[in-house]
């Protein structure tokens, strides 16, 4: 057995390590996302989603009969702020164009996913501007902060499998540093917010239910 | 020929979305009653070529291929459009299938769906809404919760398996070039 066995051991060295794929979606437990379903069961509520459309979260949305917002915050960005340039901040003009909703519209939910990871922070500070001016006390903020060194180049595309689950997931392979944007940081950033609950998970991510006072 | 009309559609052309709610095979009262009057079946496309400007209203399920700006009023009906459709306009329909684009709000009586291919600038109000893997779309959804079958609270827990791809921006949409007026006795343009 002795030739069995090292060839097996040989073709085993020459295995590569396994590098977990990129686009390979991870289903994690999400606290502050059942937290939110525990606040808004029953009610009918208008929610703004800053994520691209996903199929399966319109599909479960659909369940609480609540009216939905879908602006993708990233792309939008993307398309407007010119890549390779330091500096090019997009500034309280793009935010207050950003949603093109009526005035008198006011967010219940709004659907941060790990958004914020992905605006600098004079930029968090200019969309929470307009996060105010669209909601009233009591509304209610998800969002997902890294804590990471790195983060994936393009957000996470999240769907929601049940009121307990998120399913993660990755775009792309590429990375780029993250803000790791701490609790004192977000809500001083986030002015007229207060972390109402927030959940540090093992994976290195910081949920937070944030709300307007 | 620029409008069809048949009441058998053929391979060639495309195909409506799942136009009735389903229905209990086998009825015990054989004169179901119904508060709705029975609706035709007829289907009429207008033409990748064509072009209306105006309103159009009828008692036909609807499939666009060409270009309308203004109103399609079908309330009772189903509405498609088609891959080649470019509609800017409000939409009314029974179910509302966008293969192409929309500019406008769309209205459903039981259900939206945005296809693959489909992009809608706009609103959407119905008590179903079905976004595929790879659509556009940018506006809200108004969603009626579904009727009471039993269960008090609701609790969606089953797995969404579905893979949908990021949304792209929206593009303007290509224009045809020769505006045309049509009309047929099913579907009623009015400028």
């Amino acid at each position: 057995m002795a030739w069995f066995s090292s060839a097996r051991s040989a073709a085993v060295r020459k295995e590569p390590p396994r590098v977990p794929t990129a686009v390979e979606p991870v289903v994690r437990r999400s606290l502050a996302l059942a937290a939110l379903f525990d606040e808004i069961r029953g009610r009918k509520v208008t929610v703004l989603d800053l994520g691209s459309a996903v199929g399966s979260n319109v599909e479960f949305l659909s369940h609480y009969g609540c009216k939905l917002y879908i602006e993708d915050l990233y792309a939008a960005l993307a398309s407007r702020v010119s890549t390779g340039e330091e500096g090019d901040i997009a500034g309280p003009e793009f935010f207050a164009e950003f949603l093109p909703v009526p005035e008198d519209t006011r967010f219940d939910v709004v659907l941060a996913w790990d958004l914020f990871n992905y605006l600098r922070r004079k930029e968090l500070a200019y969309f929470g501007e307009q996060l105010r001016r669209f909601t009233e006390p009591g509304a209610m903020t998800f969002a997902l902060m890294s804590y990471h060194k790195q983060i994936p180049a393009q957000p996470f595309r999240f769907k929601i499998q049940d009121e307990e689950h998120l399913i993660y997931d990755r775009r792309t392979a590429a990375e780029r540093p993250s803000p790791r944007f701490v609790p004192s940081e977000v809500t001083g950033l986030l002015k007229g917010f207060r972390v109402d609950r927030s959940f540090l998970l093992q994976h290195g991510i910081q949920e937070y239910l944030l709300v307007r006072e | 020929m620029a409008w069809k009309r048949d009441d058998q559609p053929t391979s060639s052309q495309p195909e409506p979305t799942p136009v009735t709610p389903p229905r209990p095979a086998a009825a015990p009262n054989p004169a179901p009653v119904s508060s709705e009057p029975p609706r035709r079946t007829e289907r009429a496309t207008i033409g990748p070529s064509i072009f209306i400007k105006g309103d159009l209203s009828g008692e036909e399920d609807l499939v666009i291929e060409g270009r309308v700006e203004g109103k399609v009023d079908l309330k009772q009906n189903n509405v498609t459009i088609g891959k080649n459709g470019r509609v800017k306009a409000d939409l009314f329909g029974r179910v509302v299938t966008i293969e192409g684009e929309v500019d406008g709000n769309v209205f459903a009586r039981e259900q939206a769906i945005l296809r693959q291919s489909g992009a809608i600038r706009g609103n959407i109000t119905a008590p179903r809404v079905v976004l595929e893997d790879g659509s556009r779309f940018k506006g809200s959804i108004d969603m009626e919760p579904p009727r009471e079958t039993g269960t008090s609270s609701p609790r969606p827990a089953e797995s969404h398996r579905e893979n949908v791809r990021p949304v792209e921006s929206l593009r303007e949409p290509a224009r045809a070039a020769e505006p045309v007026r049509s009309e047929t006795a099913g579907v009623k343009a009015s400028a």
